[in-house]
């Protein structure tokens, strides 16, 4: 249930139940707001770009494998 | 992965690439080689791993394609070969050992209330703002290191790479259900392991 209400999934009624709740809770809101944070920090820190000089070694390896 | 907008299709390149046209080949290869590098970066541990996984994937879609039917997304077909080339490269590395991140996750006390977070993770100083967001990309990198494989290559795949969950589930070979438990559980771990960089309280 705490999965669906994080990914908000959750049905109307029980949605609403726990926003309720949540709302009240100043714990649970830091909790829902770091949660929900955590996947686009990833996203962010882990957004590696390709060295141009990878791109063209992958290019001489391919030519050498054709 | 959503095929770049414009010009001719992925799958009508495929086709011409199987037919052996060099250029329709280097033309898929100039689309997908940095989502494939960025993914190889997300699922392995190192520099040198996610290079040998880029050319290990494109040389397999390359002599793989003749089998490509195109009754599948060619990104998806590309995906799943990069994919299982980052987890063999992973495997074939010796696990070095690693401190659990399921000691991150969260508590909760008998009546459902949260218990105090997990252990403090070593206080960043906020004064410095620009050095508290590199400190978090760096810790954010150590944490996708440490998770436990399975959590991670659900991870990357749903909330790094934005697959939808049911083609994360085919990639992996587990259910929808699964790849859903194992993102939530995953998302747990880091953002304790993050802590108080993203307002985790000790």
């Amino acid at each position: 249930m705490l999965m669906d209400y994080l990914e908000g999934t959750l049905g109307p009624e029980d949605r609403v139940a726990l926003d309720v709740h949540v709302s009240g809770c100043p714990r649970c809101v830091a909790f829902v707001e770091s949660y929900r944070q955590t996947p686009r920090i990833l996203r962010a820190a882990t957004a590696a770009s390709l060295p141009e000089d990878l791109a063209e070694s992958l290019r001489r390896f391919l030519a050498a494998r054709r | 992965m959503a095929a770049p907008a414009g010009g001719e299709g992925d799958e009508a390149l495929a086709a011409r690439a199987a037919a052996g046209e060099v250029l329709a080949f280097e033309e898929l290869v100039s689309r997908y080689q940095a989502r494939v590098y960025r993914l190889a970066c997300r699922l392995t541990d190192d520099e040198g791993d996610a290079k040998d996984v880029l050319q290990e994937a494109f040389l397999a879609a390359y002599r793989g394609l003749p089998a490509f039917r195109a009754s599948s997304r060619f990104s998806t077909w590309l995906y799943r070969i990069a994919t299982n080339a980052a987890l063999m490269q992973r495997r074939a590395r010796a696990r070095r050992p690693t401190e659990s991140l399921e000691a991150f996750l969260p508590r909760f006390d008998e009546d459902g209330v949260h218990a105090a977070e997990p252990a403090d993770l070593g206080a960043a100083s906020r004064a410095d703002e620009l050095l508290d967001r590199k400190l978090l990309a760096e810790k954010a990198r150590a944490g996708l290191e440490r998770l436990p494989g399975i959590y991670r290559d659900a991870f990357v795949l749903r909330d790094l790479e934005e697959l939808e969950t049911a083609e994360v589930a085919e990639l992996l070979g587990i259910d929808a259900a699964a790849v859903r438990q194992r993102v939530h559980r995953a998302r747990l771990m880091l953002r304790g392991y993050l802590g108080e960089l993203v307002g985790v309280k000790p």
